[in-house]
C-alpha cells in the first residue's frame, strides 16, 4: 500500500488540502489506521498551536505563517513540475495534453510570482541583532528572542544612553539598594 | 512532533538554584562574596529554548585596603555562543575596607535548553576602582575608563555643590537639590534602537518615503576640551541616523587614545534631545599631539519618543570623555556644561547628582550635608 507523505497527512489535519486531494486522503484514510493516528497527532498538536501563540518572546503565528506558506509553495511547485504523476485518462487527446501544460506553466507562472512578490528579504532582517531599550530595561535581541537582558527591577525613572558602537545603557537609582546602577548591553566585544 | 515536544517543555517553570549562578572574583580580588541570593528567579522552558528570569542579590565586602568608590561586574550568558554581553555599574560608592555593600542584578535571557552543563549566568568583576584612582580589574569591557570619567565627574559635582554650601549655606544647597530633580523632571527622554550596519527593518519602508539625507554636524565647543571638534556629517532618514563620522583635532601634545562625543538631535518643532554617545572604539583609532583623526560608527540608530518616532532634523555634537594614553581622563567642567542654552536643556544630572539628590528626598539636608564632609 502506498501511503500519503508527511506534509499531505499534516495538510488534511488542517483542512488545507483541494477537494481532490482531499478525497483522495480520505480515501486511503478510511482503510489504513497507521495513517489516521498520524492526522490524529497533527490535529492534536494544532490545538495546542493558540496555547503557543500565547507566549511572548515567540512570534509562532508568524512562524506558523511562514512554515505554512512555505509548504503550500513547495507543494504547489512540486505538483507544477510532477506532470508525469498526474493520474490522466489512458485515452487522452493530445489537446489535453497541451491543457495539461498549460495549466502547468501557469502554476510556475503563478508560483513564480508569489515568490517574487513576498518580502523574504525583510523576514530575514526581522531576525537580525539589535540592541534597544525596553520598558523594563535594556536587551540585545536576535529576532523576537532575548539574547541578553538587564532590567531594571522595578525603577520608576531610568535615563537611557544609546552608545552609536552598539551598546545600551539604562541608569537607574536601584529599589531595593538604594544605589546608582547603570546596567549595559551590548554586541559581544 | 517538535512542536509536541515544545508543548510539553511549556509546562516546566521552575526555581533558580543558587549554583545557576557563578560568580566569578579572582583570588586577589579586593572584594569578596559574602551572600548570594537567587530569590523570585526562574527558569521557564519555551519551545526549544529556556527562559530565564534572574533576580540576584549580591552582597559583596571589601576584603583590601583602601576605599572602594566603583565596581563594575561582566554578565555574560553563554560566552561567544550568542554573541551578547551585559554589565553591572555601580556609581557612588563610598565602601571603606571590611564594609560590605550590596548589588542587585535582575536579568532576562533565552538560551537552548539542550545546552549541557555549567551555569546559566556567569558574573565577572571587572574593575573596582578605588578613591585614589587606584584600578584592579582585568578590564575587558573598559571599565577603568568608565569608571574613572564618572568619579571626575562625581568629584566635579561634589566640588561644586561643596561650594554652594560655603558660600550660601544649606538654603544654598537645597535650592541646587531642587533644581536637579526639576532637571531630572524636565528633560525629554528618548528610547531606541541600535541595528548593525544598515537600515533598521521597520524603517525600510519610512527610509523609502523619507530620502535619506546628509546632515551636518553643529558643535558645541568647549574652552577648556583638549579636543577641537571640525567637522563631520551623519546620515538621516526619518527617526534613523546612520554612520554618523566625525572629525577631531587633539590641541594638546599629549596622544589621546579613547575620545567619546555626546550628540543633540532636534525635532521640526525646536525640541532637543539627548541622543547618545558617539565613542572612538575602532581598534584603529589613534589621534597624536596636535594631530586629527575621525571618530566614526557604521551601525544605525532608531530614535522615538513616547512610543513615536522621533523626526530628526538637526544633529549637535560635542566632546564629552577624553582619555589620555597616559590613562588620564579628561571631562567637561560644570561650568562649560550650564553654560550652553542647548546642552541646558537635554543633559540629565549626574550620577552623583541624582545619588545626592535623592539622598536630600529621602534622608533630608543634614544627611546630605554629612554626606558631603565624607569626601
Amino acid at each position: 500500500m502506498r501511503h500519503p507523505n508527511q506534509a499531505t497527512l499534516a495538510l488534511h489535519a488542517g483542512g488545507d488540502l483541494g477537494p481532490f486531494r482531499r478525497w483522495m486522503t480520505e480515501r486511503h484514510l478510511s482503510h489504513c489506521g497507521l495513517c489516521r493516528d498520524e492526522v490524529a497527532g497533527f490535529t492534536e498538536m494544532r490545538e495546542m498551536l493558540p496555547d503557543l501563540a500565547e507566549l511572548p518572546e515567540i512570534s509562532w503565528n508568524r512562524l506558523a505563517a511562514e512554515i505554512k506558506a512555505n509548504v503550500r509553495l513547495g507543494l504547489e511547485a512540486g505538483e507544477c513540475v510532477r506532470t508525469r504523476e498526474i493520474s490522466l485518462p489512458r485515452a487522452a487527446s493530445p489537446a489535453g495534453w497541451r491543457a495539461v501544460v498549460a495549466f502547468a506553466s501557469v502554476m510556475v507562472l503563478v508560483g513564480s510570482c508569489m515568490v517574487l512578490e513576498r518580502p523574504w528579504p525583510a523576514t530575514v532582517h526581522v531576525a537580525s541583532t539589535s540592541v534597544q531599550s525596553t520598558k523594563d530595561g535594556v536587551q540585545v535581541q536576535a529576532g523576537d528572542g532575548v539574547m541578553l537582558g538587564l532590567t531594571n527591577g522595578g525603577a520608576r525613572d531610568v535615563r537611557y544612553t544609546m552608545g552609536a558602537q552598539g551598546s545600551m545603557a539604562a541608569q537607574y537609582t536601584d529599589p531595593e539598594t538604594g544605589l546608582v546602577t547603570i546596567n549595559t548591553v551590548s554586541y559581544a566585544q | 512532533m517538535g512542536l509536541l515536544g515544545a508543548a510539553t517543555l511549556l509546562a516546566q517553570d521552575a526555581p533558580l538554584a543558587t549554583s545557576s549562578v557563578n560568580i566569578n572574583l579572582p583570588a586577589d580580588s579586593p572584594i569578596a562574596l559574602l551572600n548570594i541570593s537567587t530569590g523570585s528567579s526562574r527558569t521557564t522552558a519555551v519551545g526549544a529554548a529556556m527562559r530565564l528570569d534572574l533576580n540576584l542579590s549580591l552582597t559583596l565586602r571589601n576584603i583590601g585596603n583602601n576605599r572602594i568608590h566603583g565596581v563594575f561586574l561582566r554578565v555574560v550568558s553563554q560566552e561567544g555562543a550568542l554573541g551578547s554581553v551585559g554589565s553591572v555599574f555601580q556609581p557612588g560608592l563610598n565602601v571603606g575596607p571590611g564594609e560590605a555593600f550590596p548589588v542587585h542584578i535582575t536579568t532576562k535571557l533565552m538560551r537552548p535548553s539542550q545546552m549541557a552543563g555549567g551555569p546559566l549566568l556567569r558574573v565577572d568583576l571587572d574593575g573596582v576602582l578605588f578613591q585614589d584612582f587606584s584600578f584592579y580589574g582585568p578590564d575587558k569591557l573598559h571599565s577603568r575608563r568608565i569608571m574613572m570619567a564618572s568619579e571626575m565627574e562625581s568629584q566635579r559635582d561634589r566640588a561644586v555643590l561643596k561650594g554652594l554650601l560655603a558660600q550660601g549655606g544649606e538654603t544654598a544647597l537645597k535650592n541646587a537639590m531642587l533644581k536637579i530633580k526639576a532637571r531630572e523632571e524636565s528633560v525629554p527622554r528618548l528610547q531606541g534602537r541600535i541595528v548593525p550596519g544598515g537600515h533598521s527593518m521597520t524603517n525600510q519602508a519610512m527610509a523609502a518615503v523619507t530620502p535619506e539625507r546628509q546632515e551636518k554636524f553643529a558643535f558645541v565647543q568647549f574652552p577648556d576640551s583638549p579636543i577641537e571638534l571640525k567637522q563631520g556629517s551623519t546620515l538621516i532618514a526619518g527617526s534613523e541616523a546612520r554612520a554618523p563620522s566625525i572629525e577631531v583635532h587633539n590641541r594638546t601634545d599629549r596622544p589621546v587614545k579613547y575620545v567619546e562625543l555626546g550628540w543633540v538631535l532636534t525635532d521640526p518643532s525646536g525640541r532637543a534631545y539627548m541622543a547618545g554617545s558617539l565613542p572612538s572604539t575602532d581598534p584603529a583609532f589613534s589621534l597624536p599631539g596636535r594631530g586629527t583623526s575621525q571618530v566614526r560608527q557604521e551601525n544605525t540608530l532608531e530614535f522615538s519618543t513616547n512610543g513615536k518616532p522621533l523626526s530628526i532634523r538637526n544633529v549637535t555634537g560635542f566632546v564629552s570623555q577624553v582619555e589620555f594614553a597616559d590613562g588620564k581622563v579628561w571631562v567637561p567642567a560644570r561650568q562649560s556644561l550650564d553654560s550652553d542654552a542647548l546642552l541646558q536643556q537635554v543633559l540629565e544630572p549626574s550620577a552623583e547628582e541624582e545619588r545626592l539628590a535623592n539622598l536630600y528626598v529621602t534622608k533630608g539636608i543634614g544627611a546630605l550635608v554629612e554626606e558631603l564632609k565624607k569626601y
